[in-house]
């Protein structure tokens, strides 16, 4: 029986599921960088810009999403990484967001309710 | 520092034998580390058990004076501290887990042997801490769930919390380190054959726990951060005359507090589904289901934590969604009842003692669950709240559910940890004198919520009919303590005398009886070969749905087999031990205030993390010979470091929500407007362009450009301690500004949220040094990239977590939410 332990396995699925591709060269780090270094400069443009105060929440929050996917996907390599990573890293920060966006709902209930 | 690992012979015998008191001390062997937990834990039992007796002989009789209300206070609050830290969890994840995982996918140790080790001595510097208090200053006295503002020195001036935030800190960073540990063996580390859908059930249930843990005690941490600093360094976090809210501690404790009860229950659910199928000798019912209800409960725990608290007034909408999601977790809840049920129906049982606390379980627990259904309805929530009612509930859970499934898990597996059988006679005693104990103690709680008797009360009047079933409940829990008493006799009897298990003495499905019992210390000789479900069983009698009969061939069992060729082991490690030591010298100087001690404590600490780091020359965990290579080429520690910040996600989420929730509320200081954006806006370009050097020296160490992987890692840390100069710099002027920690809200959490990102930033600085000292000393290389890989995940973190706060303090200081 231990031979055909040895030899009959109907699968050999590796334990995270796929094979990850080779990381980019410098030229795309660099890229990377302005790309940061240009949204950060939009991001102060919309705090100084009076006339941007209306969408200032909603445009702040847009490009600082931008700014977290491109180190995350691009330095920390997960665009070309396993899928697996991606999913440890996506599911507590999900669950992060809501517990944010929760919190400051219950607790703005309690100030306006309560105080 | 040790040298390379020495092979283990394959003839070597048990992991229990061999190498005396240093032996253990220094232990990294899971299963070594599993009888280190679960020794500990019964001895808490113990503790725990004589805490339960005396909270009933205080309740024997009206207006009783057997203890005084602040012993009263004193010993429930550690009863429900130990039971829940010191015993069910070490005994669920640090004994069982720990045993049996590795056993289970077919691995030779868990991923990290060394880290393993190190929470259990963290584990155990924390029960010190919450033990102190028998010896000088009293015991911690606020409950098991610390409600502030109970916990403020003004309220609790003597050391008695201190010792509890201490404790549980170390507690949690010890769980974390656990759950961390048993997500990359799972994942990771499985035997070739073993899909996930292959996988015990016991496995499914610690893999979910394991997620559950890392992002369930990041807001217990916070809280428990919160309160370490309201109590030694003046700040008002859970104050209401400051302004704070005390709710707000009630929130991150319960944000960790219901998923624990599932962190608690989930591995009972799958010690029970892998006894029931081996006594009734069928395959377990709808494992699939069984599989996905796991992961639905974990998922719907994490949204309902406001049922514990719809008594502060939440308002409609939450109430609302609360109840609906502490109403579907019954769902899943239910399919798991069912399936154990249909798995037993029609099954070929054999009545042992395993057997008997399984099924007890099922009924026990699923009583816990309908009042728990109860508790879901808000409405009837306000009339139960903080009455007996809820006594009654969560006893049938945690015990009812959580402890006959130990029990039974002990019945089950003993044989297999220590290589003696346990007396099935006064096994059935026990479990008998359980089931009469138990219902006679807690049964009659439902009706004396019901009539109205507050929980945690010392004593209660004559006239209020209370008397005769806390009579009845008194007695009852001694029978239980009888019962617990027989397991103890058991215990030492079997561990004296007991008769010798055999490798298979229940007839088992699962891969651990495939070796011998007590297994070696390699646990496999051959690396194992999965084929199908219940992996022994397909390898004993061809098929999963077989009902047994003669096995296929008298040869050796998966794994079993002896092979010629030594094996290589991870050998034992002195430092965490010595990283324990130094974070209880560092607790001690928090709470003696001698900061003499914290910095030794911490130099202690570092020292033993550095002695980690570099004991072996792969710098890193060292690999287990024959293991298969982790999957598409990612290695464990990435894997490791990945989940570690994942679970950092949710620990920066609840110091943010907390500096969004009180940073308007700036009695008295400047607020807000003090913050400086041209500053940190140079602090922030500094920071992303040190992400750029970060992957340039990556890149560099890949393709063995020694040079210029010197010059990178050494901009990435000269950048960082230009952050982290500014940040000095920030903090001072606002502290000559008159913003001082204690000065309002604003200032506490706003110093706390972007202090513990700077302390992030000078923990990846001093990385980075090490490295860069590394890489001019010629140890560094294209061979261990993956060393730079790790530490540069760990700094692009530290990165967009600032992108976070840059854009929700700095630029958006204005905007107003609570």
């Amino acid at each position: 029986m231990s031979d055909a332990i040895g030899t009959m396995a109907d699968s050999t699925v590796p334990p995270d599921g796929q094979a990850h591709r080779a990381h980019p060269g410098a030229a795309v780090y660099v890229i990377v960088a302005v790309f940061l270094a240009a949204l950060t400069a939009m991001e102060l443009t919309v705090f100084y810009v009076s006339a941007l105060k209306t969408v200032l929440v909603p445009v702040l929050l847009v490009l600082a999403a931008a700014k977290f996917a491109l180190v995350a996907m691009f330095y920390m390599h997960l665009r070309y990484d396993s899928w697996l990573l991606s999913g440890v890293l996506l599911f507590p920060l999900i669950i992060a967001t809501v517990l944010l966006i929760s919190l400051l709902f219950l607790f703005a209930y309690l100030a306006q309710h309560i105080g | 520092m040790a040298a390379q690992p020495k092979p283990v012979r394959t003839e070597s015998a048990s992991y229990l034998g061999g190498g005396g008191l240093l032996g253990w001390l220094t232990t990294v062997d899971h299963k070594r580390v599993a009888v280190l937990y679960g020794a500990s834990a019964l001895v808490f039992m113990v503790i725990g058990g004589i805490e339960a007796m005396l909270i009933r002989m205080q309740l024997w009789s009206p207006g009783s004076t057997f203890l005084s209300a602040e012993v009263y206070n004193q010993i429930f609050t550690m009863h429900g501290t130990t039971m829940v830290f010191l015993v069910v969890m070490p005994l669920e994840l640090g004994a069982f887990a720990n045993f049996l995982v590795p056993l289970h996918v077919g691995a030779r140790d868990v991923a990290f042997p060394r880290i393993n080790a190190l929470s259990y001595w963290l584990f155990t510097m924390g029960a010190i801490f919450l033990h102190l208090g028998w010896l000088w200053g009293g015991l911690p006295n606020a409950g098991w769930f610390g409600y502030a503002n109970l916990t403020e020195r003004y309220f609790s001036p003597g050391l008695n919390i201190d010792y509890w935030v201490v404790g549980l800190l170390l507690l949690g960073v010890s769980t974390v380190l656990g759950g961390l540990n048993f997500f990359v063996t799972i994942v990771m580390m499985r035997a070739r054959g073993m899909t996930y859908m292959r996988m015990p059930m016991f496995v499914w249930a610690i893999l979910i726990t394991s997620v559950l843990i890392l992002i369930a005690f990041p807001p217990l941490t916070v809280g428990l951060v919160f309160l370490l600093m309201d109590r030694f360094f003046g700040t008002h976090f859970y104050i209401a005359a400051y302004g704070a809210t005390p709710i707000l501690w009630q929130h991150l404790f319960w944000l960790f507090g219901h998923p624990e009860v599932y962190i608690m229950a989930l591995p009972a659910f799958g010690m029970i589904s892998e006894m029931v199928p081996v006594f009734a000798r069928k395959p377990l019912f709808g494992y699939p289901m069984m599989a996905y209800s796991l992961a639905l409960i974990a998922f719907l725990s994490y949204g309902v934590w406001g049922h514990h608290m719809f008594a502060t007034g939440m308002g409609p909408v939450a109430d609302s969604a609360f109840a609906i999601t502490s109403m579907l977790i019954a769902i899943p809840t239910g399919v798991k009842v069912f399936s154990w049920i249909a798995t037993v129906w029609g099954g070929s049982l054999r009545m042992t003692t395993a057997f008997y606390f399984a099924l007890g379980m099922i009924l026990e627990f699923t009583i816990g669950g309908l009042s728990g259904i109860m508790h879901a309805t808000a409405p009837v929530d306000l009339q139960q709240t903080d009455s007996y009612f809820v006594v009654a509930h969560f006893h049938y859970v945690l015990f009812g559910g959580v402890m006959f499934a130990i029990m039974g898990a002990i019945y089950y597996w003993w044989p297999k940890m220590t290589g003696r059988m346990l007396d099935e006679r006064l096994g059935k005693l026990q479990f008998w004198l359980t089931v009469i104990g138990f219902n006679a103690t807690f049964f009659p709680m439902h009706f004396l919520g019901l009539w109205g008797m507050p929980r945690r009360i010392y004593t209660y009047g004559a006239g209020l009919g209370w008397t005769d079933l806390n009579r009845l409940e008194t007695v009852a829990a001694f029978i239980l303590g009888l019962a617990f008493l027989v397991l103890y006799i058991n215990l030492v009897r079997s561990a004296a005398a007991g008769s010798e298990a055999p490798a298979d003495p229940w007839d088992g499905r699962t891969l651990e009886w495939s070796t011998a019992s007590p297994p070696p210390a390699y646990n496999f000789a051959r690396l194992v070969q999965v084929r199908g479900r219940d992996a022994f069983w397909v390898e004993k009698y061809g098929a999963a749905g077989s009902r047994g009969g003669p096995m296929l061939a008298a040869a050796q069992p998966p794994g079993g087999e002896q092979a010629a060729e030594a094996i290589h082991m991870p050998a034992p490690s002195i430092f965490p031990l010595t990283i324990a030591l130094g974070a209880g010298v560092m607790g001690t100087g928090l709470i003696v205030g001698w900061w003499r001690l914290i910095a030794i404590g911490a130099g202690v600490m570092i020292l033993g993390i550095i002695g980690l780091g570099f004991e072996y020359p792969s710098w890193g965990e060292e690999g287990h010979d024959g293991e298969p290579a982790p999957g598409g080429g990612t290695d464990l520690r990435k894997v490791g470091v990945w989940a570690f910040l994942g679970s950092e996600c949710v620990f920066f989420a609840s110091l943010i929500s907390t500096y969004i929730v009180y940073k308007s509320r700036n009695a008295g200081g400047p607020g807000a407007s003090i913050l400086e954006i041209p500053l940190t806006s140079f602090s922030t370009f500094v920071l992303l362009m040190s992400s750029l050097l970060m992957v340039l020296a990556l890149a560099a160490t890949q393709r063995g450009d020694r040079l210029w992987e010197r010059i990178w890692l050494l901009g990435v840390a000269v950048f960082g301690l230009i952050f982290l100069g500014g940040q000095a710099y920030e903090f001072t002027h606002f502290y000559h500004e008159g913003l001082a920690l204690q000065t309002d809200l604003f200032g506490q959490s706003f110093y706390t949220l972007v202090g513990f990102h700077g302390a992030h930033v000078a923990v990846g600085v001093l990385w980075l040094l090490v490295l860069a000292a590394a890489a001019f000393m010629g140890r560094l290389g294209k061979s261990r990239a993956l060393s730079v890989e790790l530490a540069g995940l760990y700094w692009h973190f530290v990165d967009v977590v600032w992108i976070v706060i840059f854009t929700l303090v700095y630029l958006m200081q204005q905007v107003k939410v609570a």
